[in-house]
């Protein structure tokens, strides 16, 4: 399993970056998932005392923050099980893992974010005027776009060998 | 480089505080985000008290995350003689840092997220009592997020070892 070509040395050196890589992903798209999660869940307490049978179809927005800290989970994951040892860690996968942990973290920081600002207003919108629901789905789908982008580069770039 | 120069067990201590510092620092600010609601509210509905502590508990929660991860990362502490010539240990020392990083900052963010959600459960509470059950779903949702950090944080250290 360990190449020889490897100095161990040089790999330990490295997975501080590759570690670094894991917890940016975790970290930051679990920030985001958090910002959202609250922001849009404050909406919902403030528009289920008008509205209470609105609130669980409202829960929508806290489902799709939620799935940005999935996506950081995901990338951590399949970062830190490559992970497991000095003796085949390189430079070249220290610094890639860096860089996937770094682009599906601050994505999901930016897009966590966006769903909690759009999730806060579009419910309490939608208490007043419930034809809105449609197009706030549709705002937050597009919020959830762009933690799905740094999903794919950070799939990318987790995968390289 | 001098990241190597500094001492394994430097690193490793310092995520083990991390990683229990943050939690608790999460958990605390919580429990004063709901305690307060809760309190407040309760004044002209006394009646809402005994469900909502189940929001206080739910932050008290990550805490635990955060003790028993730290108690996690200071069991693979092991004696090496010259560990920064050790790439094993370097390794160990990294994973340890950068895990307890990890469960830190997840437990921090899940805990203000919980305080926040669980303030809003008891002031929806206090106003119309089926809305009780339907914002602790979003609380439930919240609190995932510090799950998360113990995975993440288990699955890093796990093949940490200093000898």
């Amino acid at each position: 399993m360990s190449n020889p070509d490897i100095n161990p040395m040089d790999g330990a050196a490295a997975s501080f970056f590759g570690f670094a890589g894991v917890a940016s992903a975790l970290v930051f798209a679990c920030l985001g998932a958090s910002y959202g999660t609250a922001r849009s869940g404050i909406g919902v307490s403030s528009m289920g005392v008008m509205r209470p049978d609105l609130v669980m179809r409202n829960i929508i927005p806290v489902v799709m923050a939620g799935v940005i800290g999935i996506y950081g989970l995901i990338i951590a994951v399949i970062i830190a099980t490559n992970l497991t040892s000095p003796n085949d860690y390189t430079y070249y996968k220290g610094f890639a893992h860096l860089g996937a942990g770094l682009s599906v973290g601050l994505s999901g920081l930016a897009a966590g974010y966006a769903i909690g600002v759009v999730g806060d207003a579009g419910v309490r919108a939608v208490a007043q005027q419930p034809k809105l629901f449609v197009g706030m789905i549709l705002i937050m789908i597009f919020a959830e776009a762009l933690g799905l982008y740094g999903l794919i580069v950070a799939l990318i770039l987790g995968t390289k060998k | 480089m001098w990241l190597q120069e500094i001492s394994p067990y430097t690193w490793a201590a310092i995520g083990t505080a991390l990683a229990i510092g943050l939690s608790v620092t999460g958990a605390a600010w919580g429990i004063f985000l709901t305690g307060t609601s809760l309190l407040g509210a309760a004044i002209k509905v006394p009646r809402i008290r005994a469900k909502n502590l189940i929001s206080i508990i739910f932050c008290e929660a990550v805490a635990i995350y955060g003790i028993i991860m730290a108690i996690i990362f200071q069991g693979k502490y092991s004696y090496v003689e010259n560990p920064t010539a050790a790439p094993l240990a370097i390794f160990a020392g990294f994973a340890l840092f950068w895990g307890g990083v990890t469960v830190g900052f997840a437990n921090l963010a899940c805990g203000v997220t919980v305080g926040i959600t669980g303030s809003g459960c008891a002031l929806a509470d206090a106003q119309n009592r089926t809305l009780f059950v339907k914002i602790l779903v979003i609380e439930i949702f919240g609190s995932a997020l510090g799950l998360f950090g113990v995975i993440i944080g288990i699955v890093m250290t796990t093949s940490a070892k200093f000898n």
